[in-house]
């Protein structure tokens, strides 16, 4: 069997019913993401890209369509699989940040890992002194900047040492200067190996990925790889005919 | 020195939310408190009476004096010869369990509520839980705990400030001045405190597992979504 790539979206269609009518979310949306690369989907607001990642990461099914992980179809798995798989492979990183506002720093990182019997403490800590924030660690989110509680939320999505970090408009809420920073971690990620694919509609995010992807109304309009070492591995796979 | 810090388990969780909800625990510990306080007293004072009066007119008589009404509550019970009738007994005995039951319900309805709204303004963390990979299982575990702990403080508070409470009242209600005799020393048994306990935790529990209940079946992506 030859190398799949690590994310393999083929043909998705998410509709989403809203009163007697249905918005399509997603059109046949087809996507090839390589393990290490870094891929910004961009495009206007209410284009697909939360409901593509929402996908991508498991925390969605579409309604027709596959979507397959790490060679598993993750679009067949059930609630609670898809819950255990997310947990293992993905860290999400939200617009809004999403931490638990009674929670410090700290406590927000060591979420994730809670039920476990091992609770590396010390690794929380680290990661957070990584994201720049070793004073941080007894801060509630209500204390804390926006650029500060995104910084807290990587490192929660870092904990668990996932291959792959989805974040939907990381930058959204932060302002440029601070935005710049965590591009530059997000790039630091991706040069330590992990899989990165950014919703954004925030150019200089964009500019920074291996990999930039055009999406308008659930379908992908662009496909550009702009990469130096050329990788090509971005196939835009128009339409759904596409042989298994 | 950061791994010296306790552990973060989901006890420290539910502290950490109850703290930060002050208003609202802070109203269901209360109302669960002077409840299960009620509920102390009350039977103490019962138990008391069962061990103690011996059931003579003029006992009964300076009863009426410091509790006005207490001589018809008793007649009820046939307060006639030296001992209490059986019937007397269970008759104070179920009097007991109606008002407590009465009371107890009262205050878990309004946990129920006060927890029903809290939950759904929890619905976004409940989202988060499950996108950072929590079963269901687990997220109500994260808040049956909750429950556990909300029941254990409002139990231990009730029993800690309560006592004193019960024992000041039964200095009041003891007769040192004409007879010199006891009326009624309460009698707290330590098989009743055991039995409010189990059962202030079993209720918190399956109260907050009612509230949540409804709310762990949904979509996580819609938990997550901002503003609906
Ligand atoms: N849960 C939902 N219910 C109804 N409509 C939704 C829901 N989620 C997304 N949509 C709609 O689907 C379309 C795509 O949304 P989304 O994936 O969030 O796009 P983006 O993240 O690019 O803004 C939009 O028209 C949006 O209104
Ligand atoms: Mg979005």
């Amino acid at each position: 069997m030859p190398d799949r790539p690590l994310i393999e979206t083929v043909d998705l269609v998410k509709t989403y019913r809203v009163g007697s009518s249905t918005v399509k979310a997603l059109d046949h949306f087809s996507i090839d993401i390589e393990e290490g690369e870094m891929v910004a989907i961009m495009g206007p607001s209410g284009s697909g890209k939360t409901s593509l990642l929402n996908l991508i990461g498991a925390l969605d099914r579409p309604d027709s369509g596959t979507v397959r992980v790490k060679n598993v179809e993750i679009d067949r798995l059930g609630e609670e699989q898809r819950a255990r798989f997310r947990k293992h492979n993905i860290g999400f990183i939200f617009q809004f940040f999403n931490l638990i506002p009674s929670l410090t720093a700290i406590e927000n990182v060591l979420v994730p890992i809670m039920f476990e019997k091992e609770k590396p403490t010390r690794k929380a800590a680290d990661l957070l002194e990584r994201v720049g924030l070793g004073d941080r660690f007894d801060h509630l989110p209500g204390m804390l900047s926006g650029g500060e509680r995104q910084r807290v939320a990587i490192a929660r999505a870092l904990i668990n040492d996932p291959l792959i970090i989805l974040a939907d408009e990381p930058t959204g809420n932060i302002d440029s200067e601070t935005a710049r920073e965590i591009v530059s971690l997000f790039k630091e990620l991706n040069d330590e190996g992990k899989t990165l694919v950014l919703a954004t509609h925030d150019r200089l995010v964009a500019g920074r990925a291996k990999v930039m992807v055009k999406i308008r109304d659930g379908r992908m309009v662009r496909g550009k790889a702009h990469s130096r070492d050329g990788m090509m591995s971005l196939s835009p796979k128009e339409g759904g005919g596409r042989e298994k | 020195m950061s791994d010296r810090r306790p552990s973060f388990n989901s006890a420290t969780y539910a502290l950490s939310h109850l703290r930060h909800d002050l208003f609202r625990s802070t109203t269901i510990v209360i109302t669960l408190g002077l409840t299960i306080a009620f509920i102390l007293l009350t039977s103490s004072l019962l138990f008391g009476l069962v061990n103690e009066i011996s059931g003579t007119d003029e006992k009964a008589s300076i009863l009426e004096g410091r509790i006005p009404g207490s001589l018809s509550m008793f007649e009820e019970f046939r307060l006639t010869g030296n001992e209490l009738s059986e019937d007397s007994k269970s008759a104070l005995v179920n009097y007991l369990l109606v008002t407590s039951t009465i009371v107890f319900a009262v205050a878990l309805f309004i946990m129920f509520n006060t927890m029903s709204i809290a939950v759904q303004e929890r619905r976004s963390e409940i989202g988060v839980l499950r996108s950072v990979g929590f079963s269901s299982k687990e997220v109500m575990k994260i808040f049956l705990t909750e429950g556990a702990v909300i029941g254990t403080i409002s139990f231990l508070g009730a029993l800690f400030l309560g006592t004193p409470f019960i024992v000041n009242l039964a200095a009041y209600l003891i007769d040192r001045g004409e007879s010199g005799i006891f009326f009624v020393q309460p009698v707290i048994p330590l098989q009743l405190v055991v039995i409010i306990g189990a059962l202030t935790i079993t209720l918190t529990v399956s109260t907050t597992y009612l509230a949540i209940r409804k709310n762990l079946g949904v979509d996580p992506v819609e938990m997550l979504r901002p503003s609906g």
